[in-house]
């Protein structure tokens, strides 16, 4: 008949079934002394912490961490020292970087790295979607001229996401090398 | 009242005993529900407490990792296998870099396979710490969860020194590891393994060895050696129930055939073999087989080159690999096959953790709603993996 709940041991595994032994007065005595000695035990282990241990909560907007040098931040390029080669963008998995390069006129004046490779291409555009970045650091091992690199900040929210686009030839991101980069 | 053949009859003209008793109550545990550890909702019948069936619903972390991979290098995947399992990202890189080497014949230096089974060793630590510490809060103590997440933080500290990251590590690359570990840090894990032997004594007897947190595992979700041969079930929950099945020991890849180190199974020393309480003993037990390892790295560990020799344009030679590695929440198997191009032309993954949540319609008819938290909780799935 439909409505009425079938007896538990129809569809009940019997190794799953409640284990219940029969509880006699030692039992029962036993289970109480357990409990309090354990119990007993436990709270000996945290009573340490009052006094014996430091706190390890790092206050947070007080206290900032200062983060191991070689952690995966914000990324940052050096747009002087990029050659335009490309190959950040081939290597990054979630196809974040964005570059624009023409050939550089042959009537201007030379320009080199600070590693001496000559750049030969006029970056026009280089933008990184940090909110579509997966901070993986595959980008930046695959640069010639160790101008991509990843720097130790850790603090860059936006309200939107378009915030999130660095346009690496403004002003105000170049100035940036001055102030972190490792 | 009235009564027809001697039943006494309720007023809408039924046995009353009928009116009171209704349907099973179809209960959705999830998908946000802290006790299923991500989003894996649960929809279960109940009668008043027991339950009666339960039925896992899974896709809710679906990212299409398969689909991607077969448009990415080579080298693009590592990043996402690190998503897959994200509370052991380490594990999940080596098993894919070492079904790659395998297919191109790479050998990877004695440096970087000593750093390989290191840094996986302490991937173990910190996700059974998580598993733990997490266990512990389904279960109503706070305060373990706690010291167990002070002490993966340590690891996290570690790894982020190493590799850059604290979860997401993109470490282990193909032919062999990115970073180089300095004296100074390995000289600091010594440090902590030896702090971290003492400490966990300490929180299990805080936390397993107290008679309330007993009472509530011993003999609840039992999974008999059977069922777990019949489901595949893999890792600490095979061991649990008392078979020694360690791929590190039974088929050795890396370094692990040099070293020495023991199989933790479940006994039933509180109740039952297989039951919660042993799979949690077996990761205890586990953590110490882990700093075991770990110390012998420490000793062996040689001077040298840290990656192998690997193409620069990775094309890996016609054919197909199964790669399975032991991860902390049992084997991680990578099938691959490659049609000779730049990219994988399929790559599965076989996860430990699927297997294991489709058990849980077999074991938790007859349990009350409060050990199915328990027994959920102790086969320590992780979504992203089931889900991929």
């Amino acid at each position: 008949m439909s409505g009425i709940t079938p007896d538990i041991s129809t569809y009940a595994n019997k190794d799953n079934m409640l284990h219940q032994e029969d509880l006699t007065f030692g039992k029962w005595l036993k289970n109480i002394w357990q409990a309090v000695t354990t119990c007993f035990k436990g709270l000996m282990i945290t009573g340490r912490y009052i006094v014996a241990v430091k706190p390890v909560t790092i206050e947070y907007p007080e206290v900032r961490e200062e983060l191991p040098a070689n952690s995966r931040s914000r990324l940052f390029n050096d747009v002087d020292n990029c050659i335009s080669c490309l190959q950040c963008a081939a290597a990054c998995p979630v196809d974040c970087i964005y570059i624009t390069a023409v050939r550089r006129d042959k009537e201007a004046p030379k320009l080199k790295t600070d590693d001496g490779t000559p750049i030969k291409l006029d970056l026009r555009q280089y933008t990184i979607d940090t909110a579509l970045c997966c901070y993986c650091g595959l980008c930046t091992t695959v640069c010639p001229t160790q101008c991509l690199t990843h720097t130790t900040d850790y603090e860059f929210s936006q309200y939107t996401v378009s915030e999130m686009k660095y346009d690496y030839l403004a002003e105000d991101i170049r100035s940036w090398k001055h102030r972190i980069v490792k | 009242m009235s009564s027809i053949d001697g039943k006494e009859m309720g007023e809408l003209g039924q046995p009353v005993s009928e009116k009171i008793k209704s349907d099973l109550l179809t209960l959705n545990m999830g998908p946000q529900h802290p006790a299923t550890h991500g989003v894996l909702r649960v929809e279960i019948k109940t009668d008043s407490e027991i339950v009666a069936e339960a039925i896992p619903h899974l896709g809710y972390l679906h990212r299409c990792f398969e689909k991607h991979a077969e448009h990415l290098d080579y080298r693009g995947i590592i990043p996402f296998t690190d998503r897959m399992d994200y509370l052991a990202a380490m594990s999940m890189e080596w098993g894919y870099c070492l079904a790659i080497e395998k297919m191109l014949g790479t050998e990877v230096p004695r440096r970087a396979q000593y750093l390989r089974v290191m840094i996986a060793e302490l991937q173990r630590i910190a996700s059974h710490c998580v598993y733990i510490g997490t266990y512990g809060i389904d279960m109503g103590a706070f305060t373990v969860f706690l010291y167990y997440f002070d002490e993966r933080e340590k690891i996290l500290r570690i790894f982020e020194e190493i590799s850059g990251a604290r979860m997401l590590y993109n470490y282990i690359w193909l032919g062999g590891v990115w970073n180089d570990v300095t004296d100074d840090q390995l000289r600091r894990i010594e440090k902590f393994i030896t702090e971290l032997t003492e400490n966990v004594k300490k929180y299990h007897g805080l936390f397993g060895e107290n008679k309330i947190l007993e009472e509530r595992l011993a003999n609840v979700g039992v999974i008999s050696k059977e069922l777990a041969y019949e489901y595949g079930a893999t890792g600490p929950v095979l061991r649990g129930s008392g078979v020694e099945w360690d791929l590190r020991k039974k088929r050795p890849y890396g370094i692990y055939e040099e070293l020495d180190f023991d199989v933790a199974i479940g006994q039933g020393l509180k109740g039952q073999v297989g039951d919660c309480w042993d799979r949690y003993h077996v990761r205890v037990q586990e953590i110490f087989e882990s700093i075991k390892i770990i110390r012998q790295c420490l000793d062996g560990i040689e001077e040298g080159s840290i990656m192998g020799k690997v193409p620069k344009v990775l094309k890996v030679p016609e054919g197909e690999i199964y790669m399975r590695t032991e991860c902390p929440r049992g084997e991680l198997g990578y099938h691959l096959v490659s049609d000779g191009g730049k990219t994988p032309y399929r790559l599965k993954v076989k996860s430990s953790c699927f297997t294991h949540v489709s058990m849980l319609p077999d074991l938790a008819p007859g349990q009350m709603v409060a050990d199915l938290v328990a027994t959920i909780g102790s086969i320590d799935i992780v979504l992203g993996e089931i889900d991929r």
